[in-house]
């Protein structure tokens, strides 16, 4: 596949959206891409309408985690500006990726805590409603079937107190064995339709879970399969992960007096 | 009372080996009187000093405390490190007699960022000391909007007549608002005036990018350390102030030491060696000083006072085991992480470095953050062996080969035993280690260091 023009990759929102190791995510995509001999190149997509051509010119899209003020600002500019091209590459068999505060965007919208209604990109039919209690912690789940990995098993870090509630007949990622998931009682965790999926999972996502990142580059490639490559840095640091989140998932029973964590925070 | 049982419940918590006796005392006392931490400082004479931040507290703090001790000045703190409200009641209660009075000169105490508007209000300090807002355990801290959030409203609680010492580099710090004018609360601003240790570029993920006032991005000029150096917002004009106690002629000596000019407000001006390592130590200094001013200190001793500094646990410490020698330095969060990287690769020979991650709950949970931090540095060293360690190694060891660095410079030791006999099998005799460790596995690493017998023990009484 050498000597081809190389895929390009959407980066949506770098420097707003970029708050819980995202850049692993990218480098994974591009790592594994390279090992096969293939060129990737990350294409940032910022603010402003200059960004909807070059969104225009990728194979496929990622968008990450932001703090609640930059998430806001980055809202609107996502629905005006780049809304558009977005759907119709999706429509046409681009894989678009979205984590945590990217995840939330891709919504019908966003109830804040003062009954605020802000709407979202609509990609998917699911809402997030903002809540007073924090979901924090090391997060394992099962991967629904349809995304045929070998191992199901997803692995990673949730940080949210929106809850996200899909609406009938949209699929979740997958059903949550340690953690809290979407809304911390459905079991349900992100969600997933053709080529666009969203998920709380962080630390960074990729890295640690190498299949779903195999997903991601056969549909931005639009190829069946891809060549297998030594996945041994990865694997070992996924069993690590998963020992982990088997063993705390229920440290806070352990806390003194009350020192509890500071739950107060707005979504 | 208060004061009794929580006396009692230190002995106790030391006597049964459950740790130092550093919160658990707190805990018991504030139980009987939920007033007691304000009723002990309050019996300060000079009175209380407060030091928050994300980085850099402990080495202030002890920097301040060396420079008052070097007037003749008696002081006291909390140099264990425990640093939350319970804590602080801790440290008051060991430094109290049998009657709650707290015969001192000075109280300097490090206080964690999200509870220092609580410290303020129930201490009505005389001075507090802000030295940055970083991003720090994401999964407690959450973010750094609220960080900051919360240090502007300890700023803001602060009684009339206080000092708040801030940090001129930091467009956030710098920032914060005094409050209105009648409360009589003096704004002293410290910062490096030292541009030859700067560099052109920030790191790669920045904490704090926008302007603080209109939120638009901030231009940098020059980048001392983080999101810290020479600003101003293209939209607003927001500028770097300038600060009233600069850092000037900066100088490092290897990871051993900083040579460096205080230049304070009306002229004065102190010659400075510190062994601390590090840009970011420089910034400490010039804090120390900036809040020693404040307390009516002399500066005319300060270069005599810090020529004695000793680093505080874990902090550039230096320790030796089995004929190997090692440096230890806490890198805690993207920004303390980044720092020690910096100038280990710019200022140290080690051929060897430790790195150790764990994700305890006092480290913080979330390790997504080593993902951030610019690793590829190491990618380009290509004479560098790395020993990961800590309860993520696998991760850290996944993170490194992502940046470039090849499988047969990585040697994967998860347990602290374990990675200190491999960096010692790979160091040169004579050149310390630096070894970077998360907070638990600091404190891992250095109960093994002291059970063999070198360097202090953690947890002693003053």
């Amino acid at each position: 596949m050498t000597g081809e023009e190389p895929l390009r990759l959407g980066h949506l929102y770098p420097k707003e959206m970029n708050l819980y190791g995202d850049r692993g995510n990218i480098l994974a995509m591009v790592l594994r891409a390279q090992r096969r001999g293939i060129g990737l190149e990350v294409v940032p997509i910022s603010m402003g309408a200059d960004g909807a051509d070059r969104a225009a010119s990728c194979s496929g899209f990622f968008i990450g985690g932001g703090q609640d003020l930059d998430q806001d600002a980055v809202a609107e500019d996502l629905i005006q500006l780049k809304g558009e091209v977005l759907r119709q590459k999706v429509s046409l068999g681009a894989p678009l990726l979205a984590v945590c505060a990217g995840f939330q965007l891709l919504g019908t919208h966003y109830l804040t805590a003062a009954g605020t209604r802000i709407p979202g990109l609509g990609l998917l039919p699911l809402h997030t409603e903002a809540s007073r209690q924090r979901l924090v912690g090391n997060l394992m789940i099962t991967a629904d079937p349809g995304l045929e990995l070998q191992d199901p098993i997803l692995i990673g870090f949730e940080n949210h107190s929106g809850k996200t509630y899909l609406h009938e007949g949209l699929t979740p990622l997958g059903y949550v064995m340690h953690g809290q998931g979407n809304t911390g009682q459905s079991r349900q965790e992100g969600a997933w339709r053709d080529t666009v999926l969203g998920t709380y999972l962080h630390g960074p996502l990729l890295p640690k879970n190498p299949e779903l990142c195999d997903w991601w580059l056969r549909l931005a490639l639009g190829l069946e399969c891809l060549p297998p490559i030594d996945d041994s840095l990865e694997r070992s640091a996924r069993l690590e992960a998963i020992a982990v989140a088997q063993r705390r998932d229920d440290f806070s029973r352990f806390r003194l007096l009350g020192r509890g964590l500071p739950t107060k925070r707005a979504r | 009372m208060a004061v009794g049982a929580g006396r009692l419940a230190g002995a106790t918590s030391r006597k049964l080996r459950l740790g130092g006796g550093t919160t658990f005392p707190g805990d018991v006392a504030r139980a009987v009187d939920p007033q007691v931490l304000g009723k002990l400082t309050s019996s300060v004479r000079g009175g209380v000093v407060l030091v928050t931040g994300t980085n850099g507290k402990t080495t202030t703090a002890a920097l301040l405390r060396t420079l008052a001790e070097g007037q003749g000045l008696s002081v006291g703190g909390n140099p264990s490190g425990s640093n939350l409200i319970y804590g602080l009641t801790a440290a008051a209660l060991r430094l109290a007699d049998v009657s709650g009075k707290v015969e001192l000169d000075w109280l300097i105490l490090e206080v964690d960022e999200l509870s220092a508007p609580r410290a303020v209000a129930e201490i009505r300090p005389s001075g507090l000391v802000i030295l940055n807002a970083f991003r720090d355990q994401l999964d407690r801290s959450f973010e750094i909007d609220q960080v900051a959030q919360r240090l502007q409203e300890a700023v803001l609680g602060l009684p009339p007549g206080a000092f708040w010492v801030g940090n001129a580099d930091d467009p956030r710090v710098a920032s914060f608002d005094s409050g209105s004018s009648p409360r009589g609360i003096s704004k002293i601003l410290f910062g490096l005036n030292d541009e030859s240790v700067g560099h052109k570029l920030l790191p790669a993920v920045v904490d704090s990018r926008s302007c603080p006032r209109c939120r638009s991005e901030l231009e940098f000029s020059l980048v001392y350390y983080a999101h810290c150096g020479l600003y101003r917002c293209p939209h607003c004009g927001l500028r770097r102030p300038n600060p009233d106690v600069g850092a000037d002629s900066i100088r490092m000596i290897g990871l051993d030491a900083i040579e460096m000019e205080v230049v304070g407000p009306a002229g004065w001006r102190a010659a400075i060696s510190v062994p601390l390592g590090g840009v970011v130590n420089a910034a400490n200094v010039a804090a120390a000083m900036a809040a020693a001013a404040a307390m009516g200190v002399d500066q005319s001793r300060a270069a005599t006072s810090l020529g004695r500094f000793r680093p505080s646990f874990g902090r550039s410490q230096l320790a030796s085991w089995r004929g190997a020698s090692f440096r230890l330095m806490l890198a805690k969060n993207p920004a303390g992480l980044e720092e020690n990287l910096t100038a280990v690769l710019t200022l140290d020979k080690s051929p060897v470095l430790a790195i150790a991650l764990n994700d305890g709950v006092a480290d913080g949970r979330d390790i997504s953050w080593i993902w951030d931090v610019d690793m590829e540095r190491l990618g380009r060293a290509p004479d560098l062996r790395v020993v990961v360690s800590g309860t993520r190694a696998r991760e850290l060891a996944l993170r490194l080969g992502y940046a470039g660095v090849s499988a047969d410079r990585i040697t994967v030791r998860p347990l602290p035993e374990d990675a200190l006999s491999a960096v010692s099998d790979l160091a040169q005799t004579g050149v310390p280690v630096p070894c970077l460790l998360t907070y638990t596995a600091m404190l891992a690493w250095h109960n093994l260091l002291v059970r063999s017998g070198s360097g202090a023990p953690f947890f002693q009484a003053p």
